[in-house]
């Protein structure tokens, strides 16, 4: 059985294989430019403001292009994991008829299934494993220099993640072509799904699983914003940039001074006429004049190995469930 | 000796659409059994039954005296199309068999593929129908079973082909101890190898028993011209048809028929089943039968 397994996937996996290989021997040979430039840029003594001068700095030296394919790799593998391994695994053999072949012989379905099952989860996690290990200690310096691993689509390409991912888009891939039975169907549909898989994990995964930090502080007089009126009920609502240096930012909204969320009626000045297209300065008086607050919740960069470890927690749990109702699928309703 | 195969109300639906209904039979062990009928009539979904690849809807159906499991290593399936894996080659089709087959002949699985002339190190896609069906007849074989289902193995042959395969099918029984259930919608192919037939037709078992007996309890007469209601008694009639003069019948007797005014002749198998596969065969007939 895993002589069959490996047969029927081996060039796959060779091919597969070889390209990440080739990638994480870039990221090797590039390792010592990225160490050099965090240490001639200072990052190590770095403080606030400054550290995002070094951020900038490392950026421009370092092998950007890299960095961003890295990050890229990550986030696409698992798609192109759970397309082209997983899906066609055994909706091929549903289409061409082998299954007929290889159930007539002494073999469970259902052991064959979990051999299938554990050979390509185990080559996808792996896979995603080991290029996510040599990027996460690569790009380390220049995250560390920015905050941003914290940021979804960074976070989703560091640390644990990416393997959960890979796996789950595999046996996501192998189910969907088992019960579709058509693997060029099979192949559309894994792709769309596992990108919905990863758009949801990212909304939902800091919403539910980590602990945000609200913060409420004064508007600072400079701050740039966003303000728009109701035309029917002459209602303003102001729109802040929430941007927090190191933090995945889950909501900004202004507040007032008792800290609740700002609404009111605005100043006729704010409305917007053709003899004064734009902001006047007695609207933006106004809006001073309101002493707003701006309210942040973000999940600060501390969390980032517990939400790693959480959300590689959660995608593999989903993976085992998805296998394990691939098993009794193929137990129970292929017929 | 237990049957190589009994079925009981056997009823397989796809949906709204019945593939088998009804189905009741009882196959002896040890025999060569032809399943014929025309097409869609059912026989492949009477031998995926048989294999375990599809679960009944209703009714009961026991292969050597279990309910059939798929991965059992004692029923060996050909199924139709033969087939395999085309980018393995011959040799690793049998390298997979002794993987996954505890009772893996590999002597024979080896003699069998030197002896119908196949090249171990081609790639099963690159073999023609007829020696991929010889691929696939050698693995499900190699794996020693009590029991083997051939589902249409000739229909992509030509006849020289043909009989290569059912050359080989013979060699097979010959060394004893299998039973062959092998569907077919040509009765002269079964007939050469066959000593056993079920006949199927819109999803139903018209009849079924020996080769021998069939032909033997199966007349054709001719004499002048009768109403279907003033024949006689004793014999069940299969298949009738009239001219202003003359009435042509199939009729079923063990005894033999003595009145002199039908002219009797000797039927042949094909001539029984295809009088069965008709659709004016009534069912009353049918039903005496099993």
């Amino acid at each position: 059985m895993i002589w069959l397994a490996w047969r029927q996937s081996r060039a796959q996996v060779l091919t597969v294989a070889i390209v990440l290989l080739a990638f994480v021997i870039a990221l090797l040979v590039t390792w010592g430019q990225v160490a050099d430039v965090a240490r001639d840029a200072g990052l190590a003594g770095c403080q606030g403001g400054a550290c995002g001068a070094v951020s900038r700095a490392m950026f421009v030296q370092v092998a950007w292009v890299l960095y961003y394919a890295g990050t890229g790799v990550l986030l696409v593998l698992p798609v192109l994991l759970g397309t082209f391994w997983g899906a066609p695994m055994v909706a091929r053999e549903l289409e061409t008829g082998t299954y007929r072949f290889i159930f007539s012989q002494s073999v469970r379905r259902d052991g064959w299934l979990l051999m299938k099952l554990s050979i390509g989860g185990g080559a996808a996690a792996l896979c995603a494993g080991l290029v996510s290990l040599v990027l996460t200690w690569w790009a380390g310096p220049v995250d560390r220099a920015g905050g941003t691993r914290i940021e979804p689509l960074i976070f989703t390409a560091r640390g644990l993640v990416p393997i959960g991912y890979a796996a789950l888009a595999f046996v996501l891939g192998v189910l969907i072509g088992l019960v579709l039975r058509r693997t060029l169907v099979a192949m559309a549909v894994t792709l769309l799904a596992v990108v919905a898989v990863q758009v949801g994990v990212a909304v939902v995964l800091p919403t539910v699983l980590a602990r945000p930090v609200t913060t409420i502080s004064a508007l600072a007089p400079n701050a740039s914003f966003g303000l728009s009126v109701d035309h029917a009920t002459g209602e303003a609502h102001v729109d802040i940039d929430g941007h927090v240096p190191d933090g995945w930012v889950l909501s900004a909204t202004a507040v007032t001074s008792t800290g609740v969320d700002f609404h009111g009626k605005a100043d006729p000045s704010c409305l917007p006429s053709p003899a004064t297209p734009g902001v006047t300065g007695e609207c933006l008086a106004w809006v001073r004049a309101r002493h707003l607050s701006q309210k942040i919740t973000y999940v600060p960069e501390s969390e980032f190995w517990p939400l790693q470890w959480r959300g590689f927690g959660v995608l593999a749990v989903l993976a085992l469930g998805l296998a394990g109702f691939a098993l009794w699928w193929i137990r129970r309703r292929l017929t | 000796m237990t049957d190589a195969l009994t079925a009981e109300s056997l009823t397989k639906r796809y949906g709204r659409r019945t593939a088998l209904s009804d189905c009741n039979l009882s196959v002896p062990a040890g025999h060569v059994v032809g399943l014929v009928g025309p097409n869609g009539a059912g026989k492949s979904t009477l031998l995926q039954l048989a294999c375990g690849l599809l679960e009944p809807t209703a009714g009961r159906l026991e292969v050597l005296g279990v309910r059939p499991v798929s991965g059992s290593p004692r029923v060996g399936f050909v199924a139709q199309d033969t087939p395999v894996y085309p980018g393995m080659t011959v040799a690793e089709h049998l390298r997979l068999g002794a993987h996954v087959n505890p009772s893996w002949d590999a002597g024979f699985a080896e003699r069998r593929i030197a002896q119908v002339g196949l090249d171990p190190t081609q790639k099963a896609g690159k073999l023609s129908g007829g020696q991929r069906a010889q691929l696939a007849l050698t693995v499900a074989a190699a794996k020693r079973p009590d029991l083997l289902l051939l589902d249409e193995p000739l229909a992509a042959l030509d006849p020289l082909a043909r009989r290569a395969f059912l050359q080989g099918l013979m060699e097979l029984t010959a060394e004893g101890g299998v039973s062959v259930v092998m569907s077919s919608h040509l009765v002269a192919d079964l007939e050469r190898v066959c000593d056993h037939v079920i006949v199927l037709a819109a999803s139903r078992v018209r009849v079924a028993g020996e080769v021998d007996e069939l032909i033997g309890s199966h007349h054709r007469l001719t004499g002048p011209r009768r109403e279907p209601d003033e024949l006689g008694h004793g014999w069940a009639v299969v298949e009738q048809s009239h001219t202003d003069a003359q009435s042509t019948l199939m009729v079923r007797s063990t005894a033999p028929i003595d009145d002199p005014t039908w002219k009797v002749a000797r039927v042949d198998l094909e001539d029984v089943v295809l009088a069965y596969m008709s659709e004016s065969a009534p069912h009353w007939v049918l039903e005496g039968q099993r």
